[in-house]
């Protein structure tokens, strides 16, 4: 049974056709179990994020999981299929599963080396082996096997290279630099002045490392207690920003305000010359909000947007010279993987072998034990246990290397001779032929 | 042996220190890990020839210039396998590890034999004397490189250069505490040794101005110094870092020129 991707990512789709084809999180085991109980498709997972929403298929006819799901994402943004055609990727068997490894690596994240997408992947696996459909789970044993070797390939690429370090975007630059001069953030204290979009994503990355206190200051105080209640802190007006300053670790300014916020002289009146804790300015507006002499006072560290831009092209720098030792993890992977999976396609030939061997065992047996009814039951049973054991004895070496050669590729000529050679997939002949002519 | 077995560990320890800076270089930081394995083994067939030594000898490794100094190269490296491991700061090892390797290549080229000072000097507390003068001194060196790295990655982030060291060495914060730790620790038994040190020459009627305990006097002013610079307003942890490099410094300056004007009236350490 072949496994199959089919998708559309940020490579392939402009924004505004990926957020249509999303599916949020209760929408996919409808999705995956109409898949699964229409019979096109065998085993189904669907990973859906901002930037890709992707099915992956263990299925048996591959046209007709193909256009199933092509059907269901028409239906979603409203177009006729043959428009999709375009923004939609296949990827079959080991291209599929380099696809799926290169995922959770990051590899083929927008942001290179993102860090989230891995328990993205999980979460919509999680998801899917929850999901059941008429006839049980939707995920069978070839997506749990690919899956779980995804996870775990993205979890090797994150810590076998450095994919995954440094910061990659200005907020997380930001974090960055704080934790350069603070160690853990957990229990520290952040002042926001401004409530727009940057001050509320990096607010949002503070406080995911532990950043304890967070106070907001604007100068629409409505808009600073909107964003204060949203993550947990205290909104304060903006004549009292002075108040707030003492005390606090990291400040965040992205304010609109075309002058500074934060003078020389203002910062001096608020914050005392011999503080004994370094103070951490982030300032990301533009024009900047705080007078760059602030920056020369004792224990402050005060960086701008411009700073914080350097150290996300040398995190992006540094993350493209990896590439290829990532690509080499996932090469690997992919082939250990692959070699697993082949194994299988050898399993009902080994199962027919078997019992081939075991119907004309069972029928010689029968045959020469009515000649042998004087005997007794004892040696019946010997006699018996000596065929089960020739059997089991002349079977184990085809066995053995019909399993190696599904691993090292030459599974299907193997498979096809020895499927010509017992007649596999022929009646059984010979046996009752024999019979025929004894009687 | 015990040469074969310091050689051993000289060796590893030149392996860490090559793999510290590679790893500095190459901006690879996986590797400062397997400087920090390397070094765990350096210390553990370094702890074999002292313990050799210990049973050859018949005493402890801590009389005679070689014996010293490599028992105070193997604390100063178990001082940086516990920041490497505990104070989560293996990047220290730069400037540790070569200053132990440094310290074992002298001790196996003068030689590891005992000194050949009284036999009345090496009463048990002597040894103590000096064994906590060691981990003293141990304690320092670790507050030296927290310090000399707190410097360097201070003068990284204040100047904007996100370079090698902004990303190799460990946060301010991190470097601070292990400083202020080496002193915590250092300084209580420094303290000690000086009484023990003292209470010897009462005991011994050493006489008045021996150098060596001349030199521990002055280590411990300078613990002292770099505690105290810790206290108070201002940039106390810059003032704290300082201190420990100037302090060290002076140490390592002063133990040569005593050592120096010490050769001719006998064995210094």
């Amino acid at each position: 049974m072949p496994i199959v991707v089919l998708g559309t990512n940020h490579n392939t789709a402009p924004i505004d056709v990926r957020e249509r084809f999303a599916m949020a999180r209760t929408e996919a085991p409808a999705v995956l179990a109409d898949l699964v109980d229409s019979g096109a498709a065998a085993e189904a997972v669907l990973v859906s994020t901002c930037n890709r929403t992707e099915i992956y298929l263990s299925l048996a006819d591959l046209q007709r999981g193909d256009t199933a799901f092509r059907e269901i994402l028409a239906d979603r943004v409203d177009v006729p299929m043959e428009a999709l055609r375009g923004y939609l990727y296949l990827h079959r068997d080991k291209a599929a599963v380099r696809h799926l490894f290169k995922v959770t690596s990051g590899l083929d994240s927008m942001v290179l080396g993102e860090p989230q997408i891995q328990g993205q992947v999980k979460e919509a696996y999680q998801l899917a082996q929850e999901t059941r459909g008429l006839g049980g789970q939707v995920v069978g044993s070839t997506l749990n096997r690919l899956f779980q070797a995804a996870l775990r390939v993205g979890g090797r690429v994150r810590s076998e290279t450095e994919i995954g370090v440094g910061a990659a975007s200005i907020s997380g630059a930001a974090v960055e630099l704080a934790k350069k001069i603070f160690g853990s953030l957990r229990g520290r204290n952040a002042l926001v002045i401004g409530a727009g979009e940057m001050s509320e994503l990096t607010l949002e990355l503070l406080r995911s490392e532990g950043v304890r206190n967070c106070v907001v200051a604007n100068r629409t105080y409505e808009r600073a207690r909107e964003l204060a209640g949203k993550w947990g802190g205290k909104a304060v007006s903006w004549a009292d920003l002075e108040k707030s300053l003492p005390g606090t670790d990291i400040v965040i300014c992205s304010t609109a305000a075309p002058h500074p916020v934060l003078s020389l002289e203002r910062f001096r009146t608020a914050h005392p010359k011999a503080a004994s804790h370094p103070l951490c300015i982030i300032d990301i507006a533009i024009p900047r909000d705080v007078d760059p002499r602030v920056g020369d006072e004792p224990n402050v560290f005060l960086y701008n947007i411009d700073d914080l831009r350097q150290i996300v092209d040398d995190s992006l720098d540094r993350r493209r010279a990896e590439i290829p030792r990532a690509e080499e993890i996932v090469a690997n992977s992919v082939a250990e993987f692959w070699s697993w999976y082949s194994s299988l396609a050898v399993v009902p030939t080994i199962r027919d072998l078997r019992s081939r061997g075991e119907t004309v065992r069972k029928s010689e047996l029968e045959r020469t034990l009515r000649r042998l009814s004087h005997l007794p039951a004892e040696d019946q049973q010997a006699i018996d246990a000596l065929t089960r054991s020739l059997l089991n004895k002349f079977l184990h070496t085809p066995t053995v290397r019909l399993r190696e050669a599904a691993g090292n590729g030459h599974g299907t000529a193997v498979l096809d001779s020895v499927r010509y050679l017992f007649e596999l997939d022929e009646e059984p002949k010979e046996a009752e032929q024999s019979e025929q002519a004894e009687e | 042996m015990i040469g074969i077995l310091h050689i051993g560990s000289f060796a590893l320890y030149g392996v860490a220190g090559a793999l510290l800076g590679v790893s500095l270089m190459r901006d690879m930081r996986r590797l400062t890990a397997l400087a920090s394995i390397v070094v765990a083994v350096g210390l553990v067939i370094h702890a074999a020839g002292l313990a050799d030594f210990t049973a050859t000898w018949d005493q402890l490794p801590l009389a005679g210039l070689g014996p010293a100094l490599s028992t105070l190269a193997f604390l100063i490296g178990l001082g940086f396998l516990m920041a490497a491991t505990l104070g989560h700061a293996s990047t220290v090892g730069l400037v540790l590890v070569p200053i132990v390797t440094v310290l074992t290549a002298v001790a196996a080229v003068v030689g590891i034999a005992p000194g050949d000072s009284p036999t009345s000097y090496r009463a048990g507390w002597f040894f103590l004397h000096i064994f906590f003068a060691f981990v003293g001194i141990a304690g320092l060196a670790v507050a030296f490189a927290a310090g000399l790295m707190y410097l360097l990655q201070f003068r990284e982030l204040k100047s904007k250069h996100f370079g090698a060291i902004f990303r190799f060495f460990p946060p301010l914060e991190t470097l601070d505490r292990l400083g202020r730790r080496g002193l915590l620790i250092g300084f209580p038994f420094l303290t000690l040794a000086l009484l023990l040190g003292w209470a010897w020459t009462v005991s011994f009627d050493v006489p008045p101005g021996n150098l060596k305990l001349t030199w521990v006097v002055l280590i411990w002013v300078v613990f002292l110094t770099a505690l105290l610079a810790r206290l108070g307003a201002g940039q106390k942890a810059e003032r704290g870092a300082l201190a420990s490099v100037i302090g060290f410094i002076v140490v390592v300056v002063l133990y040569v020129v005593l050592r120096v004007q010490e050769v001719q009236q006998g064995v210094f350490l």
